[in-house]
């Protein structure tokens, strides 16, 4: 189990610096289009380049953000619950997390087929679209697995990830 | 069982999924997808899933959330707020309850930078705490002003608040940052003015600070003129046409990393972990975006909002009498649920009810922003009270729910200034360029 929950990490750690560096090229897409614009040179297909990096950024956080527990909930009761409804609360809704992100790997899996049947490309650089289809598949694959990790830790060893060994 | 009694018993379900704390997001998957599924069929369901998500991942408005969230962060880890703060001190420390006064101003200007009422809470607090418990400041009115001017993050743009708004009600993110502006300065304003009152009828509330030269001020205001200048840059750029909200997103993140290293306040390591946790927070604010984007089509499909809408229409109020009913609910929601997930659950019965009765729909954004902020120091979760709870450990939650009432109440006045006053709203959106 240690060994899994290492690999996970490292896969997690792997997607968070994608993401990173696709927050920070988003970033410096946009300024060079600006300055360029404004010596009548804007980068050609930036807007092509953003919106493709912003799944990178969108996705490749995912797992991260499920590992750190970054995900909002309404904790107002939770003083109120037992120790062990609340375990099988979290037990089940990383469980229920990853069969949603595995449901969204697959249908836009799906769709990406369709992509490639029709031949979808970005407006100026023509990007096919089921490249960046594809990457999204893989984070939210990533984050269902990742998900599940943490279910069946908490599940059968009583194991919450969040709290006794935080993600640095 | 007919389309509402579905929509309804979904709700229901939704409900007790987040009481039993269910993340918001996961709720709304579960509840926006078997809608979906058996109202319009699993077909329905998987082609929206797939849709929605990669319209939503890819969309080219939706990259302002991350590079304002990068824009915060940076600006959080490189102390930019102690700058904020120690140049409204050198102005007005002197007078009585000054420094809080001063907390006020540093939390609007960090708010300019952050777009975040946590973040704004967060760092505020950790500079000006300090500075008014050694003035001998009652922790009621220090406190309180901290956990009050840290809201200001959500009203006075860039605010996440606005952006999720705009995404989920189709407005313009731009009209809607300078839609905030005055309504945010007025609540500034009136933080002040609630501050001198406590000031004034209790003295020992907040003894008036050290006297500073006019060389001391000079220099103060210096050390924030970049600060000033990225936010002039940012804003005035939006509103003057020269940058899409987008594209100042852009610069005033680069501009804040490169007057981080230039000044040597930002490090390797700080900088990869501010852009780390702004992929993280991308990450859960996105996630119930799309989650937003698959329950919408569930209510509309279950005539939710129509059905609200009949019962209100039938009731034969008037506009404001309405408005006064949804801002109500949200006033009640907000003590109990996260703003942004409250947003984001309650917009779309809303929202079709308010366009229906011609009410203007940035007005109405800034009016549901406000309510939010409102919510962010409400009991029993008001989260920025837990936030300066977080710094100012010695002083009981109790006594920071105490100090927060009266920045409530001005807030309260707040909103019904702006809902007799839609123009205070709506001036700055109107003459905008482009």
């Amino acid at each position: 189990m240690r060994t899994i929950r290492n690999v996970a990490d490292r896969l997690i750690g792997l997607s968070a610096i994608l993401g990173s560096v696709g927050l920070l090229a988003e970033m410096i897409i946009i300024l060079t289009d600006v300055v360029g614009r404004a010596f009548g040179a804007p980068l050609y297909g930036s807007q092509d380049l953003v919106i493709m990096t912003m799944v990178t950024v969108v996705f490749g956080g995912m797992a991260i953000c499920d590992r750190k527990g970054g995900h909002i909930a309404i904790d107002l009761f939770e003083d109120h619950y037992s120790r062990l409804f609340n375990r099988i609360v979290d037990a089940g809704s990383a469980l229920l997390g990853a069969i949603i992100f595995a449901m969204i790997a697959w249908t836009v899996f799906e769709s990406a087929k369709l992509s490639i049947m029709l031949n979808l490309s970005t407006n100026l650089l023509n990007l096919p679209k089921a490249w960046f289809q594809w990457g999204l598949c893989g984070f939210a694959l990533l984050t269902s697995f990742g998900m599940l990790l943490r279910a069946v830790e908490l599940a059968f060893h009583n194991h919450n990830i969040h709290k006794e060994s935080p993600f640095v | 069982m007919s389309e509402p009694g579905i929509g309804l018993a979904f709700l229901a379900i939704l409900l007790v999924l987040l009481i039993i704390r269910v993340p918001v997001a996961l709720a709304m998957f579960v509840v926006g997808y078997f809608g979906i599924a058996i109202l319009n069929g699993f077909n329905a369901a998987n082609s929206t899933l797939a849709s929605e998500t990669f319209t939503l991942a890819s969309s080219p408005e939706l990259v302002v959330i991350p590079l304002f969230i990068l824009m915060g962060n940076i600006a959080s880890v490189t102390g930019l707020s102690r700058q904020l703060y120690d140049a409204a001190y050198a102005l007005i420390g002197q007078v009585r309850g000054g420094l809080a006064s001063a907390t006020i101003l540093g939390c609007g200007g960090f708010a300019a930078l952050s777009g975040s009422s946590v973040a704004s809470a967060l760092t505020m607090g950790k500079v000006a705490l300090g500075e008014m418990d050694r003035y001998k400041y009652d922790n009621r009115l220090s406190t309180g002003a901290v956990a009050a001017g840290g809201t200001l993050g959500i009203l006075i743009p860039p605010s996440t608040g606005f952006v999720i708004y705009a995404i989920l009600t189709e407005q313009s993110i731009g009209r809607l940052f300078m839609a905030g502006i005055l309504p945010g300065l007025l609540l500034l304003v009136l933080f002040i003015a609630t501050i001198s009152l406590l000031c004034w009828f209790r003295p020992e509330f907040g003894p008036s600070g050290p006297r500073t030269t006019a060389r001391q001020k000079l220099q103060a205001l210096i050390g924030a003129g970049p600060i000033v200048a990225v936010i002039l840059l940012t804003i005035g750029g939006i509103y003057g046409g020269v940058f899409s909200p987008v594209e100042a997103a852009a610069v005033g993140a680069g501009f804040v990393i490169i007057l981080g290293f230039v000044t040597s306040k930002l490090k390797l390591d700080m900088f990869w972990k501010a852009t780390r946790e702004s992929i993280v927070t991308t990450a859960t604010v996105m996630l119930i975006l799309i989650a937003a984007h698959l329950l919408n089509p569930f209510l509309a499909l279950s005539q939710i909002p129509q059905f609200v809408g009949d019962v209100l229409l039938h009731l034969n109020l008037s506009v404001y009498a309405v408005l006064a009913i949804i801002l109500a609910i949200y006033l009640v929601l907000g003590c109990f649920l996260e703003g942004f997930a409250m947003m984001v659950l309650t917009l779309p019965i809303f929202f079709p009810i308010i366009t229906q009765l011609g009410i203007d729909p940035i007005w109405f954004g800034v009016l549901v922003v406000l309510t939010l902020e409102m919510g962010l120091i409400s009991p029993p979760v008001g989260i920025n009270v837990f936030i300066v709870k977080s710094v100012a450990t010695d002083v009981p939650l109790g006594r920071i729910f105490v100090g927060v009432a009266p920045f409530w109440i001005a807030m309260l006045v707040a909103l019904v200034i702006l809902v007799s006053f839609p123009q205070i709203s709506l001036v700055l959106p109107n003459t905008m360029i482009n």
